[in-house]
């Protein structure tokens, strides 16, 4: 339990109350210009936060090899997903060994938490949390991602490689 | 009566049962894949071994028939250990795509591995390959490295369907179900092969990839799709039903259906559904709630027709339960209406020999029942003929609900709908209500027989009553309701959640730590 | 020593055709069996002691026994789909006096008071095929089968069937599967074929040995016959010896006569400057004897199950220091993986891992544990099937591991035969 101080006498009184936050808004702004090193804000946007590589952001579905989906439209992610904000809609593959993938994927983004279980339950890596976290829009605008911006938007570049590849695991046998 | 103990209890069976349906009849678990209540006994899985006092070693449970005072177990370290390595021969070839497979989820492999598995995998071996996505006939494809050779599917289309499409082809590890390349999978009968397949080797292709089953709930209800009236258990979720599956009824269809009732849930969903009750007193369509259309028709319609009741006439279809059937009735001697005319397209005693009937109305028994208290039933032609001459000027349909079986069902709604005052009570739109005959045309949306507890009394007279299952259109009304308010009533409408009577492959969130 | 009762006649060519068999004797125990009570004819099988001589061992009057009285047909089926490897005495005996087995069915089809009877043959062996085929048609011909054979009022009809080299098939229940048209798998028993056999009427399936033997238990009648062999194993078998001997080849002898007379005498021994290994005592299913238990083991039932296998069906095969018992096993497992018919699990999939356990062994990719592993596959193999094929592949993966485990062990450690002192591909260069 924490407790909460008592506000001393004095500070009911509208100028001493006054007076003491200015003072204190005056070390700060003194101590940030001698050193602003210290500073523990930021002055954005034209400065930005550095997040630790686990951070986690928007999310990527990754591709394999030849740049297809990686996804196999299980569905994992969709029952895990404790905002239910992933819809897939599968379909027949026409290669046999990769049976079934997903025609449509979609994410709420506005309704994500952004907890990460879809990245955990996924079983072949399909689905990664990103380092991007700035995701505005206008009034109007899609935030409904689908595939098309969750694996081939252009910052990715092509898309992201899969660690588990089909050919590798049907090769392997497994 | 032979009585044996197991697992320490004493039961008492049937003279001639085997030791897995005393299993069976206690609830006790016990591993198997291909033992099936409805077909012979193949003893191929190896999988029911139990222990029987006396005997030289472990038996199998499914051939071996019960003696009085025998004594079983399958809880002994060793059965256990023979189950746990009779999984891994199962499991050894299975590929573990789980993640993709449409079983997952009612898999009798997750199941029972979770039962009586539970092991490090020994296997490091390279897995056998066989064919993927094989297009065994109209509705069903096949996986044969996710077979477990159980022969299920191929017992059936011997003994039940006795089509004998299926057959095991090659030795060993080898060995693949198959079709001869003539002969595909194309039985009336041929989904049931899906639902006693216990691995995700078959499936359906109407339901493939649709779904995941655990976002499914389900319920029991009794198939409308023919006068056979076979039991059925609904697959559904918030968007709609999904699949049919045949629920056991001995006196019924024993534990199958046919492929033409796997469709019945389609005709249900949104899409081919009157969503609001429509009025057309004019030239203009106009969309109204149920209630309101039918407060509206007691206005203009009640006393005109009770004024003069010859000038009216209803006509049926067997596809309402009895309860609406006797609201209906109720109403017509209440109005004094003495016409009543009988639709039915599908009019035949054809019987394919196991569950397939001609007559595809679930209650035409049911109607007959209840039209014997109030008279005849003409037929439909005579309504037609009734509406030419002038003699009908008001005509109240109880429209079909399965439109697929109803042949004429275009050119009959055009020849009743000719009529002055032309009220169609139906679950169903088509295209044809584009344009009506008459100069006041009234459309009421029905509930579907998955929307209402009600009976429907199949072709031997027996009468089967089933629950509500879902709602699908949630302005609909049954006939009952509709005619409470057709007499001026109000409905009375209890507005608490239903409890599910189901909950077993229920809602992830309910039941996640099962799954 | 070699006795010789149904071998007297191997060597003489016109034994092969019905005069040259008449004028040996050939026949007449028939005439003397259609005079006797059926019945009678039972009774003496059961007391003469004959038991299988198919590899189960099972007293054939015993079997014969089973047989329901309710006036139902009876079938009578020859199993000369002989599988098993190592063995070869049904096809001499079908080649050199094809109508020693016909004589021998008629007179137990009599006793068993069946109409029809098949001999099942295998597919491979076409010599003998033709030779009874061609036998069948002289027996037709003289009145020996048909209508009122000899004048008795028994009828009897019987067919050749030929198999289509599949070794499941020699299992009866699988043959009469195959019989049927149906693919060869055996069927589940209870019931047994006895009760519902082929076409689900009473059958009984002998093999060619045990059917000819009956003629000679007529012959010399109970005691006679038992006058060779021990108390519980009596009369006469054949033998096929095979593998690294001087002499190999079918041989008859009295059962009970020791393996080192077999081998060391009678087959001429081991070849110059070679040791005896092993010896598989009857049939590649059967477990296998080390050097010193072959040595001190009688060729009898009750002994060679005293050293944990089997007599089967009298294949003895000879292994001699220059053989790879990782390599022989491999050989094994390839077969009974090839031949599981696929219908149990345990046996389907069984078959299928050892001898890829196996042959990851010969190809230098096993692990230590791998040893560990076949005796857990083997163990839960044997005895859960529906037939004994999973117990035929178990039962020398067992045994091999058991007694020649140090060989298992450095080809896992050295990648390399201890005996040939090369790995596998040099092995099968």
């Amino acid at each position: 339990m924490s407790k909460v101080p008592q506000p001393s006498e004095l500070s009911n009184w509208y100028l001493p109350g006054i007076l003491k936050g200015l003072g204190y808004t005056f070390t700060n702004m003194v101590k940030n210009i001698l050193n602003p090193k210290k500073m523990s804000t930021l002055n954005y946007p034209e400065e930005k936060y550095k997040y630790s590589a686990r951070f986690k952001g928007n999310h990527i579905l990754t591709v394999k090899k030849d740049g297809s989906l990686r996804c196999t439209a299980c569905m994992l992610c969709a029952t895990n997903c404790p905002a239910q904000c992933i819809s897939i809609t599968a379909s027949e593959h026409e290669d046999p060994t990769v049976e079934k993938y997903p025609i449509n994927y979609e994410i709420d983004i506005l309704r994500c938490v952004f907890c990460g279980f879809c990245e955990e339950a996924c079983p072949v890596d399909a689905i990664r949390m990103g380092p991007e976290w700035q995701t505005p829009g206008l009034a109007g605008a899609d935030f409904h991602y689908d595939i098309k911006k969750l694996a081939y938007r252009a910052n990715l570049k092509g898309g992201i490689q899969s660690s588990v590849d089909d050919k590798e695991r049907h090769e392997a046998g497994i | 009566m032979p009585k044996c103990t197991i697992n320490g209890k004493e039961v008492e069976v049937k003279e001639g049962a085997t030791i897995i349906e005393a299993f069976k009849t206690m609830s006790e678990d016990i591993a198997h894949y291909c033992w099936h209540p409805g077909l012979s006994i193949a003893g191929v899985c190896r999988l029911c071994m139990v222990d029987v006092e006396g005997a030289r070693g472990p038996q199998i449970a499914c051939n071996t028939v019960v003696k009085d005072g025998m004594v079983i177990t399958n809880q002994s370290e060793q059965i256990k250990d023979i189950v746990r390595w009779g999984m891994d021969f199962h499991l050894i070839n299975h590929p573990l795509d789980c993640p993709i497979c449409d079983q997952a989820g009612e898999c009798g492999l997750q199941e029972q591995y979770m039962k009586f598995g539970q092991y490090d995998p020994e296997m490091n071996q390279q897995k056998v390959k066989k064919r993927k996505v094989v297009d065994l006939g109209e509705r069903v494809v096949l996986d044969s490295e996710r077979c477990i050779l159980c022969s299920r599917c191929v017992r059936f289309t011997d003994e039940v369907s006795k089509t004998n499409e299926l057959g095991i082809f090659n030795r060993g590890d080898r060995s693949e179900v198959g079709t001869f390349k003539d002969k595909p999978l194309n039985n009336k009968y041929s989904i049931n092969t899906v639902d006693i397949c216990p691995v995700g080797a078959l499936t359906s292709k109407d339901f493939r990839f649709r779904q995941r089953v655990w976002y499914l709930k389900n319920d029991d209800t009794v198939c409308n799709g023919c006068s056979t009236g076979c039991n059925v258990k609904a697959y559904f979720n918030e968007e709609g039903l999904f699949r049919v599956k045949p629920v056991y009824n001995e006196e019924v269809n024993g534990h199958w259906m046919c492929d033409d009732g796997r469709d019945i849930y389609k005709y249900v969903n949104k899409e081919h559904r009157l969503l609001k009750a429509k009025n057309n007193s004019g030239s203009q369509w106009s969309e109204l709630t149920a209630g309101k259309a039918m407060q509206e028709l007691h206005n203009s319609l009640f006393a005109e027709i009770k004024a003069a009741p010859e000038k009216t006439g209803v006509v049926l279809t067997g596809q309402y339960t009895n309860e609406e059937y006797q609201a209906v009735f109720a109403t017509l001697k209440e109005l004094g209406v003495t016409q009543a005319f009988h639709w039915n397209d599908t009019d035949s005693d054809d019987f394919d020999g196991l569950l397939i009937r001609g007559d595809k109305n679930p209650n035409t028994k049911g109607l007959q029942n209840a039209a014997s208290a109030f008279g005849a039933l003409k037929s439909v032609a005579d309504a037609e003929a009734a509406i030419a001459s002038g003699s009908l000027e008001t005509v109240m349909v109880l429209a079909p609900e399965n439109i697929a079986v109803y042949s004429n069902y275009d050119k009959t709604f055009a020849a009743l709908s000719k009529a002055k005052n032309f009220v169609w009570f139906g679950a169903n739109k088509t295209e044809c209500f584009e344009t009506t005959n008459s100069s006041n045309t009234w459309m009421i949306p029905i509930k579907s027989f998955v929307e209402k507890s009600g009976t429907f009394t199949n072709h031997a007279g027996l009468d089967q009553t089933f629950n509500y299952v879902t709602t699908v259109v949630a302005g609909a009304l049954t006939m009952s309701e509709a005619m409470t308010l057709f007499k001026g009533e109000t409905l009375e409408f209890d507005l608490r959640a239903k409890p599910m009577t189901s909950m077993k492959n229920n809602h992830f969130t309910l039941n996640r730590g099962e799954l | 020593m070699e006795v010789k009762i149904l071998s007297e006649h191997y060597d003489k060519p016109s034994y092969k055709s019905l005069d040259g068999y008449k004028e040996l004797g050939g026949y007449e125990d028939l005439a003397k069996a259609l005079k006797m009570d059926p019945k009678q004819i039972v009774e003496d099988v059961k007391a003469s002691g004959l038991r299988g001589r198919g590899g189960a061992g099972f007293p054939t009057g015993v079997k014969w026994g089973f047989l329901p009285e309710n006036g139902e047909p009876r079938y009578l089926l020859c199993n000369a789909d002989e599988g098993e490897p190592g063995t070869f005495k049904d096809r001499l005996m079908m080649e050199a006096a094809p109508h020693q087995l016909i004589e021998g069915m008629i007179i137990s089809a009599f006793a068993i008071k069946s109409h029809k009877s098949y001999i099942y043959i295998r597919g491979e062996y076409n010599d003998s095929i033709r030779s009874l085929e061609k036998a069948l048609a002289e027996a037709y011909k003289d009145g020996l089968l048909g209508k009122n054979i000899l004048g008795s009022g028994f009828d009897h009809d019987m067919d050749i069937y030929v198999g289509a080299g599949a070794y499941i098939c020699g299992e009866e229940t699988a043959m009469i599967s195959s019989l049927e048209g149906l693919k060869g798998q055996p069927k589940l028993k209870p019931p047994f074929p006895a009760i519902e056999g082929y076409l689900g009427k009473p059958t009984i399936v002998n093999n060619v040995e045990s059917l000819a033997s009956v003629k000679y238990i007529i012959r010399d009648g109970v005691e006679g016959y038992r006058k060779h062999g021990t108390e519980k194993s009596a009369g006469t078998k054949l033998f096929s010896v095979s593998g690294n001997v001087v002499k190999p080849g079918n041989y008859e002898i009295a059962l009970g006569t020791s393996m080192k007379t077999l081998i060391m005498d009678i087959a001429g021994g081991m070849k110059p400057g070679r040791k005896l290994k092993a010896v598989i005592p009857g049939g590649s299913s059967t477990p296998i004897l080390t050097a010193d238990e072959a040595m001190s083991a009688n060729m009898d039932y009750e002994s060679i199950a005293s050293f944990g296998s089997f007599l089967g069906s009298g294949a003895v095969i000879v292994l001699d220091d220059s053989n790879c018992m990782v390599d022989m096993l491999g050989i094994l497992m390839h077969f009974y993986h090839h031949e599981s018919c696929g219908q149990c699990t345990p046996c389907r999939e069984g078959t299928g891992w050892l001898n890829k356990v196996v042959h990851a062994i010969l190809k230098g990719e096993a692990r230590e544990k791998d040893l560990e592993l076949i005796n857990g596959i083997s163990n839960h193999m044997m005895g859960k099937t529906i037939c004994a094929l999973s117990d035929a592949a178990a039962m020398p993966a067992l045994s091999f591991l058991q007694k020649f485990r140090d060989e298992f062990e450095y080809f896992i450690k050295e990648g390399q035969s201890k005996v040939r002192g090369v790995g596998y591909a040099q092995m099968h260069h």
